[in-house]
C-alpha cells in the first residue's frame, strides 16, 4: 500500500488537504475531511469514456454507465432505491475521457454507499440480463432524441467534432453515440468492456466530507480490497490532429435564428497555452463588458448571444465560438466581426485591465465551485480529476497559478498561433430553407 | 474480515441537523435584514428578495417584471453598463437575477475580501438603475428574439401552454419571460413604474450569509443598503390581493386537451395536471410525502412506470408548486412519439391508482419520507443555499425554525394523511393535458383517452 499526503504543502495558496492511498488491487483512494455539514461525498472516476470506443461501436461507454445503475450481484435491483431511501443524491456522467459516479449521503449512510459502489465494481456482470440491456438501450435512444435530435441546434456539436477530427480519431464521434451504433450494440460486448475498463486499477475513489480520515480509509479498504486487480488498460493515444483547410458546413434545423459555430484545435487539458486560451474565452465572452458581447450584441446588434470556450480534454482541446444571429443578419456579418476581434487580440493581447479582470473571475469561480464536497464539480470530483489526469490530487494551487502567470504577450501569441493562423471548422445552423444565411461555400453536413 | 454481502449495511440514525441561526435586523428604511455566519469558505452571498414577481405584471404587459429585472445591470447611478460589468469582473462577482411568479430575487456571491464592494454594487443596481432608453430598446429586442427561439424548444412551449390552459389570463397564466405582444408593448415608463412599485426597502428582504461575524455582516448590510429609500413611491397593491382578483379566471375552462403541433417531432413533450394548492395549505407536509412517492423521485411510481417498466422516456416527474396562490400540480415528461397516448394513459392510471385501487404502501411512504428528510442537510451546504432558503421563509411568512423542524414534521405524517390528501388534491377527472408533438402521428389514439377533442391554442 502506498501513501501520500500533502501535509508538507506550503501554508499559502489554494489547497484542499487530503490523504491518498493505493490499495493492493490498484484502486486509488483519496480522503478529504470537511465537517461543515453532516454529509459525505463518495465519488468514483473510471478512466474510460467514448475515446475508448471504436468507429461503428460508439455510444457503448455511456450505455454502460446506464447499466451500472441497474443492479449488481448482491443487490440485483435498482441502484437508486436504497440510496435515495437513505437520503442520498446520486448521479453519473460519461464524457470523452472518463465516466464518473457520485453519491452525497448523510454521514450515517457512508457504509451503504461504499457497499453499493464496491458491489458494482466487483460484481456487476452476474446481474446483467439481456432485458436490462434492451431497456436501457431504449432509454439511451430516448435521451438522444430528447437532448440532441429534438433540441434546437442539438446536432451542431456532433457536426463540429465530426469535421474537426478524422473518422478514426477518438474524439470524432459523440459520447451519446451514433443512433445506429446504439441500436446495434451487442449484449455480449458488456463482459469484455467491464473486464477491460471497470477495474480498480483504472479507477479513483474520493471520500470527502464529515468523516475522520482513518475511518474512511478503513471502510474503503474493507469494501474494496476484495475486488480483484487486473492489468490497467493501455492509455489512449492519438496523433495530434491537424486540420489542413477550413471546413464550412451547413445544417438545416427547426430553428428561428441562424447560429454560427466555429471550432479550432487547441491545447489539451493542462497543456501549454490551455490557461491562456481560457483567459481569451473569458475576455471575449464572459459578461457584458467582454469584447464579443460588446461588439456583436451590444453595439452592433448583430447577434443575440455569444459564447466562447476553451474545452480542453486529455488528448487535445477544442476552442469554440458560438454566436446566434439577430434577425436579418447573415452569419457572414458575425464572422467578419469575430475575425476582426481575434486579429486584434492576437496582435495586441488583452489590456492590463482585461487581464486583471479575467484572472479575478477565473480565481473567484474556482473557489465558488469548491463550496460543495460532492456532485459534479465539487471538491471530491476535482480531487479525482486531478488524480486521474495528472496523478496528483494536490494540484489546486498549481492549476490556479497557471492563470496568475499568464501574460498578455503569451495570450496574444496563443491567439495568433492557435486561432488566427490555424484552419477552423465553421458550422452554420440555419432555419429550413435558409441556406443563404450560412457562410458562403458551406456544404451540407452529414450527421446521424 | 470479509464483507457481508448477504444484505445491505444498516443505515444509522440521522445525524442531527440544525439550520444555522439567522440574526435579524430591521434597518431604519424598513429593510428586513437576516444574517448568517457561514465560515467554511472565504465567500459571502447576498440574496435580495422583492415580493411581487410576474404575477404582478399588469394586463397586456406579460414580461414586465422580468424585463425590469434584466435591466438592473445595464447601468446604475454614476456607472454605465460597461463600467458596472467591469467592476463586477474586477470583483469576480457572480450576479444572478431571477424572476419567479411570486417574487424577483437578485443574488450576488463574492469572495469574502470583495464582499463590501460587492454589496455596495448590489445596493446601487437595485436602488438606482438608470433604465436608459437605449438599454430598454436593446433588451426588449433581445427578449423578443429569445421568445421567438423558445417557440422551437418543446419543453418551453409546453410550459407556456400549460400555464395558459390552467390559468388563462390570470396572474399565473403567463411565464415570467412574458409574451411577444406584452414585451413589444412595454415602455420605459412602464419599467420605471414597475421598479418604483416593487423595489422598495419596506417590502424587501436582504439575506447576507457567509464568511464574517454577525457584526461584520450586519455592518456590511447596513452600510450598503442603509441609504436605500422608497423614493416617494407608494408601492403597488398587496400582491396577494392582486393575484386573488383573477387567479381563477381560466379562459379555456372547458378544454382538457391541447395539442401544439410539431410535425415530424421525434418526441412528445407532455404536461398533465390541474390547479393545486397554495403554500399556506395545512396539507403541505402530507402533500410533499404523497408527491414524492407518486412522482417526485427516480424510484417513484410514475418514473418507474414510464421509464423503467415501459422505456417510454428518459424521465418523468410530478410536482406541486407551492406558491402564494394555488400553483399547479403537474406531471412533466418527454416521451417517444409513438408512446404518447400510452404514456398519458399510464399517468392517468397512476393518479387513479394512488387515490383508489393502489394506495401508497407503508414502504413507499417510508421511502418518500426518507428521501425528503435524510438528504435535507445537503440543501444547505453553501452560503447561497442558506441565503435562498431564508429568502423563501420571508416570502411565505414562515418561522425561522422551519428548516430545523422540517424533518420532525415530515416524520409526523401518517398513512391516513397521505391517503386523504391524495383524495382531496389529486383530481384525475379534472386533469388537463398539453401535448407538444406530431399531431398526425398520434391522432388516432387521442379520442380513446377520454379527454375530449384537442383544442387549438394560439400562443401570443
Amino acid at each position: 500500500m502506498q501513501e501520500a499526503r500533502n501535509a508538507g504543502a506550503p501554508p499559502t495558496g489554494m489547497h484542499v488537504p487530503f490523504t491518498k492511498q493505493t490499495l493492493a488491487n490498484g484502486l486509488d483512494v483519496i480522503v478529504h475531511e470537511d465537517h461543515g455539514c453532516p454529509i459525505v461525498a463518495v465519488n468514483v472516476w473510471y478512466h474510460v469514456g467514448s475515446k475508448n470506443e471504436r468507429p461503428g461501436r460508439t455510444g457503448f461507454a455511456h450505455l454502460f454507465e446506464h447499466l451500472m445503475f441497474e443492479g449488481s450481484q448482491h443487490h440485483d435491483q435498482g441502484y437508486f432505491q436504497p440510496l435515495q431511501q437513505a437520503g442520498a443524491a446520486l448521479n453519473g456522467s460519461t464524457n470523452t475521457d472518463r465516466t464518473n459516479y457520485w453519491e452525497v449521503v448523510p454521514t450515517s449512510a457512508l457504509d451503504l454507499a461504499l457497499w453499493m459502489e464496491s458491489d458494482r465494481m466487483g460484481y456487476l456482470l452476474p446481474a446483467l440480463s439481456r432485458e436490462k440491456f434492451d431497456t436501457q438501450r431504449e432509454v439511451v435512444l430516448n435521451e438522444r432524441r430528447q437532448n440532441y435530435e429534438n433540441r434546437p441546434y442539438g446536432m451542431a456539436g456532433m457536426a463540429t467534432m465530426a469535421a474537426l477530427y478524422p473518422a478514426d480519431h477518438p474524439y470524432h464521434w459523440p459520447t451519446i453515440g451514433r443512433a445506429e451504433d446504439v441500436r446495434a450494440a451487442e449484449f455480449d460486448e458488456i463482459r469484455s468492456f467491464f473486464e477491460t475498463f471497470y477495474r480498480p486499477g483504472n479507477a479513483s475513489l474520493t471520500v470527502a466530507g464529515d468523516v475522520e480520515t482513518g475511518r474512511a480509509l478503513a471502510l474503503v479498504e474493507h469494501y474494496f480490497e476484495e475486488v480483484p486487480g487486473a492489468p490497467t488498460p493501455p492509455a489512449s493515444e492519438a496523433e495530434a490532429p491537424v486540420l489542413a483547410d477550413e471546413h464550412r458546413l451547413l445544417l438545416e434545423d427547426r430553428v428561428e435564428l441562424p447560429r454560427l459555430c466555429l471550432a479550432w484545435h487547441s491545447p489539451r487539458l493542462y497543456g501549454a497555452g490551455d490557461a491562456e486560451l481560457d483567459l481569451v474565452a473569458t475576455t471575449l465572452s464572459n459578461g457584458k463588458a467582454s469584447r464579443l458581447y460588446r461588439t456583436l450584441v451590444h453595439e452592433r446588434r448583430l447577434a443575440t448571444d455569444v459564447t466562447v470556450m476553451q474545452s480542453s480534454r486529455e488528448l487535445s482541446g477544442v476552442f469554440q465560438i458560438v454566436a446566434t444571429a439577430a434577425p436579418g443578419h447573415p452569419l457572414a456579418e458575425l464572422d467578419a466581426v469575430i475575425s476582426d476581434e481575434l486579429a486584434q487580440i492576437g496582435r495586441d493581447g488583452p489590456t492590463d485591465d482585461e487581464l486583471e479582470r479575467s484572472v479575478a473571475q477565473v480565481e473567484a469561480y474556482f473557489v465558488y465551485r469548491l463550496q460543495t464536497v460532492g456532485g459534479f464539480g465539487g471538491k471530491s470530483d476535482q480531487l479525482n480529476g486531478y488524480n486521474v489526469v495528472i496523478d496528483d490530487p494536490d494540484h489546486f494551487e498549481a492549476d490556479l497559478s497557471r492563470y496568475r502567470a499568464a501574460t498578455g504577450a503569451a495570450i496574444g501569441e496563443a491567439v495568433r498561433r492557435r486561432l488566427v493562423r490555424s484552419p477552423r471548422v465553421a458550422v452554420s445552423v440555419v432555419p429550413r430553407g435558409g441556406g443563404s444565411l450560412a457562410l458562403p461555400g458551406s456544404a451540407a453536413a452529414q450527421v446521424s | 474480515m470479509a464483507v457481508d454481502r448477504s444484505r445491505l449495511p444498516a443505515v444509522g440514525s440521522d445525524p442531527p441537523f440544525a439550520f444555522p441561526t439567522a440574526h435579524r435586523l430591521t434597518l431604519p428604511n424598513g429593510l428586513d435584514v437576516r444574517n448568517v455566519e457561514h465560515r467554511k469558505m472565504p465567500v459571502v452571498s447576498a440574496v435580495l428578495l422583492l415580493p411581487g414577481g410576474s404575477a404582478m405584471d399588469p394586463a397586456g404587459r406579460p414580461g414586465l417584471a422580468s424585463l425590469t429585472a434584466a435591466l438592473l445591470d445595464e447601468g446604475c447611478g454614476g456607472r454605465s453598463g460597461l463600467e458596472l460589468y467591469q467592476e463586477l469582473g474586477r470583483l469576480g462577482a457572480q450576479l444572478d437575477v431571477e424572476v419567479g411568479m411570486d417574487a424577483s430575487t437578485v443574488r450576488m456571491t463574492t469572495l469574502g475580501r470583495c464582499a463590501d464592494a460587492g454589496l455596495a454594487l448590489l445596493a446601487e443596481l437595485v436602488s438606482v438603475p438608470r433604465f436608459e432608453a437605449d438599454a430598454v430598446d436593446r433588451l426588449r429586442a433581445l427578449r423578443l428574439d429569445r421568445l421567438a427561439q423558445l417557440r422551437d424548444v418543446p419543453a418551453a412551449v409546453a410550459d407556456r401552454a400549460f400555464a395558459r390552459l390552467l390559468y388563462g389570463d390570470g396572474p399565473y397564466g403567463h411565464l415570467p419571460s412574458g409574451t411577444r405582444p406584452g414585451i413589444r408593448a412595454l415602455t420605459r415608463a412602464d419599467i420605471v413604474a414597475a421598479h418604483a412599485g416593487a423595489y422598495r426597502p419596506t417590502d424587501a428582504t436582504l439575506v447576507v450569509a457567509g464568511d464574517g461575524t454577525r457584526a461584520q455582516l450586519e455592518r456590511m448590510a447596513t452600510s450598503a443598503f442603509g441609504g436605500w429609500t422608497d423614493g416617494g413611491s407608494t408601492g403597488t397593491d398587496d400582491p396577494a390581493a392582486r393575484a386573488t382578483a383573477s387567479a381563477d379566471a381560466n379562459g379555456l375552462e372547458a378544454a382538457r386537451l391541447v395539442v401544439v403541433d410539431r410535425p415530424g417531432a421525434a418526441q412528445s413533450e407532455l404536461r398533465l395536471g390541474h390547479v393545486g394548492v397554495a403554500r399556506g395549505t395545512p396539507d403541505y407536509f402530507p402533500l410533499l410525502v404523497m408527491n414524492m412517492a407518486l412522482g417526485g423521485q427516480f424510484t417513484s411510481r410514475i418514473n418507474q412506470n414510464l421509464r423503467e417498466t415501459h422505456g417510454y422516456t428518459y424521465g418523468a416527474r410530478s410536482s406541486f408548486e407551492f406558491r402564494r396562490r394555488p400553483g399547479p400540480f403537474s406531471v412533466a415528461t418527454s416521451v417517444h412519439t409513438r408512446a404518447t397516448c400510452d404514456a398519458i394513459r399510464e399517468v392517468l392510471g397512476e393518479l387513479h391508482g394512488v387515490r383508489d385501487g393502489r394506495p401508497l404502501a407503508p414502504e413507499e411512504i417510508a421511502r418518500a419520507k426518507a428521501a425528503l428528510t435524510r438528504g435535507y442537510p445537503r440543501g444547505f451546504e453553501t452560503a447561497e443555499q442558506i441565503g435562498r432558503g431564508l429568502a423563501q421563509l420571508s416570502l411565505h411568512g414562515l418561522p425561522d425554525d422551519h428548516f430545523t423542524r422540517f424533518g420532525a414534521r415530515v416524520a409526523a405524517v401518517e398513512a391516513a394523511d397521505v391517503a386523504r390528501v391524495a383524495q382531496i388534491h389529486l383530481d384525475p377527472a379534472r386533469l388537463a393535458v398539453v401535448i407538444v408533438g406530431d399531431q398526425a402521428a398520434m391522432a388516432d389514439g387521442l379520442p380513446a383517452l377520454g379527454l375530449g377533442a384537442p383544442a387549438p391554442m394560439s400562443l401570443p
